[in-house]
């Protein structure tokens, strides 16, 4: 479904992505993990079209994403919950959905999505009439996941949906998202920093260091390397 | 008591009139952040196109001296909104939205400088087109008044022209914040406003907001001049002597909020005319300028800014 082949990407001078190849299958959920600075958050910002690649090539469907300008990729079925959630702020909880709707099947699907946002993040409809900007950190990020899934995406990309939380918070959001996962069978590709939770609901991992992919594999392999488990699981 | 009626509603009805002048600049600050010198002289240019469309386009032709002004001064709404469709299209696009990444101090320098320049353009291109006589639109209406009362031996005249002129400044006020608060086209302005970022992931051309939003003020504020004009004279450098209030009003209001900035207006307005009672009328915009640094001085946010984000 979304194939990156040899992007390099980076901002003014300095390179953060070298020669970056994934790939994500219809219906896969992928974790690229590795620590900060590794250029996890500008890959996902290389997608969306906010950072433009200095090589390579992204496709999406078949479709050659680096020709489509970056706020048309949403409509393609692109949903980026980005870093640090960035919600808006002056917007009430249901207008942050509403505009996570802006999309053709976002729009079309809107009563359907609505209610099994409300289903799966009832805190969401709960606070649906609070200014997102006055929710807590976990509700934010719940908000900005409801956010994501209300463009009806073909693709869910999850920016460190734990960043900033409390651990038992963190843990609360991971079982949300594998629960949205098994129940919707949504295609996901995930960056994250707490590599054992990661490793171990995705399918398919990358880790991702110093802007290289320096290994990848299904999620048996990966965490039975020894450099995995020695670098990120503490083992 | 019967000065302070009267000052009282004098303040209230130009208060309106300022309240859209300042709405108009409000939404352009608000969604792009963009700090435009030149706001003053569109301001100018909307009466302009007033003062043509009614005596020249045939309006006054069509529906007289009465009410053709009003007719023309709405029409100068959408002039206007088209004319800063394509100053935005042509030069603002370039310094400001998706290409400030590339520009040094986010692009705020350049902004200063383009926008100044447009000013000194529109203001030095008026006096060649339009000449420096003082023009006004003048209708029978600009010289009558309504007579409210005699409540306990007081009566208070409320101009009609003026009268007109803050109605239709607050119609056009409830439509724009229906508009805002409402509408998808509203919704994703405001959503742009908060996090650009964000906004082009949900799908929306953030440029494309601000175009409109650029479009909307202008005209809004071409508006305002047009109803200014009604009763004041004007002349092709008349926009620096509202620009500063317009900015007053923005600041009052809380940078960011748009009804906020109708309330910045009307207080400017108030304090315009309820300043007369006690003061000379050459201090009037002395009057303007203490309010305001005491308004601000206790409330630096001004009256809705936020102040409730977390990060």
């Amino acid at each position: 479904m979304l194939r990156i082949e040899g992007l390099s990407a980076g901002y003014s001078a300095k390179p953060v992505l070298n020669d970056v190849s994934i790939e994500v299958g219809a219906g896969q959920f992928v974790a690229i993990v590795g620590p900060n600075g590794a250029g996890k958050t500008t890959l996902f910002k290389t997608i969306s079209g906010i950072v433009k690649p200095s090589g390579g090539a992204i496709t999406f469907d078949g479709v050659d994403l680096l020709a489509v300008p970056p706020p048309r990729r949403a409509h393609l079925g692109i949903a980026h919950v980005p870093e640090g959630r960035q919600v808006f702020p002056s917007l009430t909880v249901m207008e942050n959905l509403e505009m996570g709707a802006m999309t053709e099947s976002g729009r079309r699907d809107w009563r359907a999505n609505i209610e099994r946002i409300f289903e799966w993040l009832p805190v969401l409809k709960e606070r649906r009439s609070q200014f997102a900007g006055t929710m807590s950190g976990g509700q934010q990020q719940m908000l900005a996941i409801g956010r994501g899934l209300a463009s009806s995406p073909k693709l869910l990309m999850l920016d460190e949906p734990s960043m900033g939380l409390a651990p038992s918070t963190a843990d609360f959001i991971f079982e949300r998202l594998i629960e949205i996962r098994r129940k919707s069978g949504l295609t996901m590709l995930l960056v994250e920093q707490r590599v054992a939770e990661a490793l171990e609901s995705a399918d398919h991992g990358y880790v991702l260091e110093a802007g290289h992919v320096v290994l990848q594999g299904n999620n048996a392999t990966l965490r039975a390397d020894d450099r995995v488990r020695k670098a990120y699981l503490g083992m | 008591m019967e000065g302070f009626l009267q000052a009282l509603a004098a303040g209230l009805l130009i208060g309106a009139i300022y309240g859209l002048m300042c709405v108009g600049l409000g939404l352009i600050f608000g969604v792009m952040r963009v700090i435009n010198f030149a706001h003053g002289d569109f301001m100018m240019l909307g009466m302009y196109a007033a003062f043509y469309l009614f005596t020249a386009a045939g309006v006054q032709a069509v529906f007289g001296n009465t009410v053709g002004p009003f007719v023309a001064i709405l029409l100068t709404g959408p002039v206007l909104a088209v004319f800063g469709y394509f100053v935005h299209r042509t030069l603002i696009s370039h310094v400001s939205g998706t290409r400030t990444a590339s520009l040094e101090g986010e692009g705020h320098y350049a902004q200063l400088i383009l926008t100044l320049g447009i000013a000194l353009i529109l203001q030095n291109g008026g006096l060649i087109v339009f000449g420096s006589v003082l023009a006004s639109i003048r209708t029978p209406l600009s010289s009558s008044a309504w007579e409210l009362g005699p409540f306990f031996d007081m009566s208070i005249f409320l101009n009609k022209a003026r009268s007109i002129d803050a109605i239709v400044s607050l119609a056009i006020m409830s439509l724009l914040s229906l508009l805002i608060a409402r509408t998808r086209i509203g919704k994703s302005l405001r959503a742009a406003a908060d996090n650009p970022t964000a906004a082009t992931y949900m799908g929306i051309d953030v440029d494309r907001a601000h175009r409109t939003a650029f479009a909307l003020g202008c005209g809004i504020t071409a508006i305002a001049g047009g109803l200014l004009a009604t009763n004041y004279p004007f002349h092709p450098f008349v926009g620096l002597e509202y620009v500063i209030v317009m900015y007053a009003g923005v600041v009052l209001g809380g940078m960011g909020s748009i009804i906020g900035a109708f309330w910045g207006g009307m207080t400017i307005g108030l304090v315009q005319q309820m300043s007369t009672l006690i003061l000379p009328t050459q201090l009037q915009n002395a009057a303007i300028f203490a309010v305001f640094l005491l308004i601000v001085f206790f409330r630096p946010q001004g009256f809705f800014g936020r102040m409730v984000e977390r990060t």
